[in-house]
């Protein structure tokens, strides 16, 4: 078997008494698609933060492409990384064009001024444009950064994350601030990134029904792992009730879609329409 | 004109002055690009005022008056980029409470020595004409070092003002390059203090970025025009000073001033014009 891309054994983040995250172990092979849900709080973008060696855990090992994470192999091991956070509400006024913005993706660029004389201009144009396009932002290369709409710079700083063709990509609930149409578009992207290129995606989610026919697998989260669903698996509602809480109130799903199913005996319990095509979790 | 111009550029004193008021200028447009990206011009406020700890201290001490002032400002500007994360104090409340505290042990310890030996009024204000060859040396070995690390740095520094947490992910040693870069930004500061003094020293520090932030559209851009900015102020200050005998680095900050409300005005005449088109 390959090395895995993503491999934790017993992650801990936070207090012992009170963790974030507990007891974390998960394995991710190379090309594949998983998709992490869980309520507000759960530790996702934390789990993202350490995989993406933003934060150390207080407890566990982190291999990633077969390499043990830790400060000295941090920067070496980000390069083939790609992260999306979701921090940007306040991003400084720096005049930039979309140009300059996906360049700061490139592995080269953080590099002495000097580099830039020896530096193969051409390939690199080739890679931004590359990326643009996958985005369908290449029509605003010149654009300023700042007068683009939320959705725009999204799609940029993803496209900055691909850039550098990375064999991992981090996302933090990519598709924020994109509307429906977007959404189905970046998960088509990501789905063919995956199968194509054999890139690894790791995407926090709040909507499971949304992503589940692009994914390979869904990970449910609350402080521990609760489930880990491959396709054509179902999420028991055990697991709903233990991550979101009692009150949660489970709608069943077209029943193609892994995770939403509901198991046979809740079926006829639970008297509720089919095909209806969102979750309600209700908490708080 | 010409024979202003003639007599500007011959008189001795100006001859004198204009090495290192040049030189000045180069450094600070370079830096205050990274100032006003990384929104630090408090910090300068706070760097340039402290600095008067170093200096009454130097006088306290009788140490040499620059390299003393250097050691506290870089001592403080690291300080500041240290105390607030650790703390969970914001980087604005530490830099006020350590710029009020170090100004404060600056006036005690300069009022306790004799008046004569300390130009206050030159600290104050900055007083290009009364550079020594000493001073020069020091703004020369500054300058070098602070070149060195744009040279090095800057990109990463530039990445990191975009997005602090993308840079760190994109295997950016964050930490380390935020302390470099308040240490430089604290070098630069003592610089400009020998040319516009504690109080104007922002000026130098952020007017020239400030200027070039209505045109530029990307690093490189955005350095050439903070340049030309930083130059022409600089120039013009001084033939104002010259000309009607007011004090340097005042004159100076004044035509930064003027350069920066023009700047801004076209930049609102040109949106005004592409928005009738």
């Amino acid at each position: 078997m390959s090395t895995p891309i993503i491999s934790l054994s017993h992650v801990r983040f936070g207090p012992a008494k009170k963790p974030i995250l507990d007891n974390l172990s998960l394995e991710v092979p190379a090309g594949h698609f998983m998709g992490i849900i869980g309520p507000n709080g759960a530790g996702k973008s934390t789990l993202l933060t350490i995989i993406a060696g933003l934060t150390k855990p207080d407890a566990g090992h982190i291999d990633l492409f077969g390499r043990c994470l830790n400060s000295k192999t941090r920067i070496s091991l980000q390069e083939n990384i790609g992260y999306l956070h979701q921090k940007h509400a306040n991003q400084p006024d720096i005049p930039m064009r979309v140009y300059d913005v996906v360049t700061m993706g490139l592995t080269s660029f953080n590099q002495p001024l000097w580099h830039g004389l020896f530096a193969d201009k051409q390939a690199e144009k080739e890679a931004i444009h590359h990326a643009l396009t996958l985005v369908e932002m290449d029509s605003h290369i010149h654009t300023d950064f700042r007068n683009l709409s939320g959705g725009q710079q999204q799609r940029v700083r993803l496209a900055r994350a691909l850039v550098r063709q990375p064999k991992l990509l981090l996302l933090d609930e990519p598709s924020a601030a994109l509307d429906s149409p977007r959404q189905e578009k970046l998960y088509k992207l990501l789905r063919k990134l995956c199968d194509e290129n054999n890139m690894t995606v790791l995407m926090v989610e709040h909507d499971v029904a949304a992503i589940t026919s692009y994914v390979d697998s869904v990970a449910c989260l609350n402080k521990q792992m609760h489930h880990h669903a491959k396709k054509g698996e179902t999420i028991p509602d055990e697991v709903w009730r233990e991550m979101y809480g009692e009150h949660v109130n489970i709608v069943a799903h077209d029943a193609s879609c892994i995770g939403c199913m509901p198991s046979p005996q809740n079926h006829s319990q639970e008297q509720h329409s089919q095909k209806q095509h969102n979750h309600e979790h209700h908490h708080d | 004109m010409i024979d202003f111009l003639n007599q500007f550029f011959n008189s001795p004193v100006m001859q004198d002055a204009l090495p290192p008021a040049l030189l000045i200028a180069f450094i600070t447009a370079s830096m205050s690009i990274m100032v006003v990206a990384h929104r630090l011009s408090f910090l300068t406020v706070g760097v340039s005022h402290a600095s008067l700890a170093g200096l009454g201290l130097a006088v306290a001490l009788s140490l040499p008056l620059l390299p003393t002032a250097a050691a506290t400002a870089i001592a403080i500007a690291l300080l500041l980029a240290v105390l607030p994360n650790r703390q969970g104090i914001n980087e604005d409340a530490g830099t006020g409470m350590l710029f009020a505290g170090s100004m404060a042990l600056g006036v005690v310890l300069i009022s306790s020595t004799s008046r004569n030996e300390v130009d206050l009024f030159g600290l104050l204000f900055g007083n290009i004409l009364t550079v020594s060859p000493d001073d020069m040396q020091w703004i020369m070995g500054g300058s070098i070092l602070v070149v060195f690390s744009i040279i090095l740095w800057a990109k990463s520094w530039w990445s990191m003002a975009f997005d602090m947490i993308t840079a760190k992910a994109s295997g950016i040693a964050t930490s380390r390059l935020r302390l470099i870069l308040h240490g430089m930004i604290g070098l630069t500061v003592v610089m400009c203090v020998k040319l516009a003094g504690i109080v104007l020293t922002t000026g130098l520090l952020v007017l020239p970025a400030a200027c070039a932030w209505f045109w530029g559209r990307s690093m490189f851009n955005l350095w050439w025009l903070s340049l030309s900015f930083s130059l022409v102020g600089t120039l013009g200050g001084l033939m104002w000073s010259y000309q009607y005998d007011w004090p340097s680095g005042a004159a100076i900050i004044l035509m930064l001033c003027v350069l920066f409300t023009i700047s801004w005005a076209a930049s609102w005449l040109k949106q005004q014009y592409q928005k009738s088109r």
